[in-house]
């Protein structure tokens, strides 16, 4: 039983080390916290029923806008960890000959990674239950409405950004480029996925831009089911579609290293 | 004996420049093998392809009877290894570590014994950035020992290390080999390969220049030993009549005689024979030092 000991010991070294330098509750926790309450303030939650929006462009689409950013934000915490917390990480064990001296004494990338995927998956449930009570208790916000639908949501975004953030992993040569690249990459996402400014309020050319990147397919693909919309096929697709495109070169180059 | 490692022809390029170049040798179980050469030599690129970490462009290597290539899992069950240029995560602490590390082991060695052993007992709860140099270096040497290994790669061993750490690591890596351990031995230091190592493989430009014991290796050179001692007695031209010795000189008391073989045992005897007693009898031999220059120095000047 190697493998599983092996995994347990690899987990709980990384939790040790999380708890010594929690330096990514800043983005998975801190930041979508926040930002779901300041969008919340901005736009008032009183003006909305949404549906009465007077110009009828439905920019929160149809929901108020603490639920709309409520669930929008769990979709953040996602995009944080694939695109930061998971790369920073893996990119500097690489760089500092930590991945070498594992290697060396059987330890697979692989039990690295699955160490890193539990404390990120234990992170990203602990910052969206917070997130969620909050919404509830401060402002009432809707719970979801379709609990597997929004599951099955979670997973697919998982696979899609836990992918793009290993192969940014694999072709950076640096923790710090991680982290320049990382940033910038969340930073350009955050703003035109309909997790800041709705996307309906968007020029299309950036609207447009922001759908083809893979946080406004989780967006939506998260909202539709939390507000009760059904599942959104084309946005688990895409998901998909980023998952396999990031995750094949990725497995490839890590495997290869 | 029996033989646990088997390189035959390696080669090794990156981009265009070739690391290793049709590099051959083989070490026996139970000895200390040192691969001796100046650096960028290839002797780091030759043992992380025989562990596994990196993938030969040719020739062969069996490593415990095993392709390190395509049986690395097994393999590094069986191997232990200290690697140049590696670490820890910096928050993981010393005692965490070898704990860690142990769990992927199938024959574990108790992190306690390890820690005593390699005398990291104040550090147990030191943090790996906060460790000195030489501090981790022993952890990295008790790393390499975590699993039980047949046989172990030790890579630049003592770098770091204070003199007395220095030769405390020695003794623990005799006593080592005397428990059965087979032990690679990479370094530049001359003085750790001719204290150490059983059999020298001597390396440059990516190629075996010569594979011998240290003493072979400085038979090879042909060079003298040199036998100093001062005396005023006036007449030891009989000195030339031993068979060893090849010259006698003096200049005032000071007496030099050179020569080939046991020149200091010889000389002693019969000087004592004849009742000349000098306190400062000493002996200079070429050491493994000069066989490197000579096989290596001579080979970039030319």
């Amino acid at each position: 039983m190697t493998a599983m000991g092996g995994y347990v010991a690899m987990t709980r070294a990384e939790f040790r080390l999380f708890r010594r330098e929690p330096f990514s509750i800043v983005f998975v926790l801190a930041f979508p916290l926040m930002m779901m309450m300041l969008l919340s303030a901005v736009f008032g939650n009183d003006q909305a029923d949404a549906q009465d929006v007077e110009n009828g462009m439905l920019v929160w689409r149809g929901v108020t806008p603490t639920d709309y950013y409520t669930a929008a934000s769990v979709a953040v915490i996602i995009a944080a960890l694939g695109l930061m917390t998971l790369p920073i990480n893996l990119a500097g064990y690489r760089e500092r000959g930590i991945l070498r001296r594992l290697r060396a004494s059987s330890v697979s990338v692989w039990i690295l990674v699955s160490a890193q995927l539990t404390l990120a998956l234990v992170t990203f449930v602990a910052g969206a239950l917070v997130m969620g009570v909050v919404a509830w208790l401060a402002y009432d916000a809707m719970v979801p409405q379709d609990v597997i639908g929004v599951f099955v949501a979670l997973v697919f975004g998982t696979a899609a950004f836990g992918a793009l953030g290993l192969l940014l992993a694999a072709v950076v040569r640096s923790s710090r480029s991680a982290q320049g690249i990382g940033l910038l990459l969340f930073f350009a996402m955050w703003l035109i996925s309909g997790t800041a400014p709705p996307r309906a309020v968007l020029p299309s050319g950036l609207s447009d831009l922001g759908g083809v990147l893979p946080l406004a397919p989780l967006v939506t693909a998260l909202q539709d089911p939390w507000f009760g919309f059904g599942w959104s096929a084309t946005d688990l697709a895409f998901l998909t579609g980023y998952a396999f495109a990031a995750g094949v070169p990725a497995l490839w180059l890590f495997r290869r290293d | 004996m029996a033989t646990v490692i088997t390189v035959d022809h390696l080669r090794k390029v990156y981009g265009r420049t070739v690391a290793v170049d049709d590099l051959s040798f083989s070490v026996e179980r139970g000895e200390i093998f040192g691969i001796l050469g100046p650096n960028g030599a290839g002797k780091t690129t030759t043992v992380e392809c025989v562990q596994g970490l990196r993938t030969a462009d040719g020739g062969t290597v069996r490593v415990l009877g095993l392709d390190p290539t395509t049986q690395a899992a097994e393999l590094r069950q069986r191997v232990g290894s200290q690697l140049q240029d590696s670490a820890l995560p910096g928050r993981l602490r010393v005692g965490e570590s070898l704990e860690l590390f142990a769990a992927f082991a199938r024959h574990p060695v108790d992190s306690e014994q390890l820690i005593t052993r390699w005398r990291l007992q104040e550090q147990r709860d030191q943090a790996f950035d906060s460790l000195s140099g030489g501090q981790r270096q022993r952890l990295f040497i008790a790393l390499a020992f975590v699993n039980s290994p047949e046989l172990v790669f030790l890579d630049e061993l003592t770098q770091g290390l204070d003199p007395q750490a220095r030769r405390a690591t020695w003794d623990l890596i005799r006593e080592i080999r005397e428990g059965g351990t087979t032990v690679v031995l990479v370094t530049h230091f001359m003085d750790e390969a001719e204290q150490l190592c059983d059999r020298i493989a001597v390396v440059d430009d990516g190629k075996v220049v010569a594979i011998d014991t240290p003493q072979g290796l400085v038979d090879g050179l042909g060079m003298q030993s040199v036998v100093r001692f001062t005396s005023p007695e006036p007449d030891l031209g009989w000195l030339e009549q031993l068979e060893v010795v090849e010259s006698v000189s003096r200049r005032a008391d000071a007496v030099e005689v050179r020569g080939n073989g046991p020149v200091l045992a010889l000389v002693a005897s019969k000087l004592v024979a004849r009742g000349i007693v000098p306190l400062d009898l000493r002996v200079e031999r070429p050491t493994v030092e000069d066989a490197f220059l000579n096989l290596t120095g001579r080979r970039i000047r030319g």
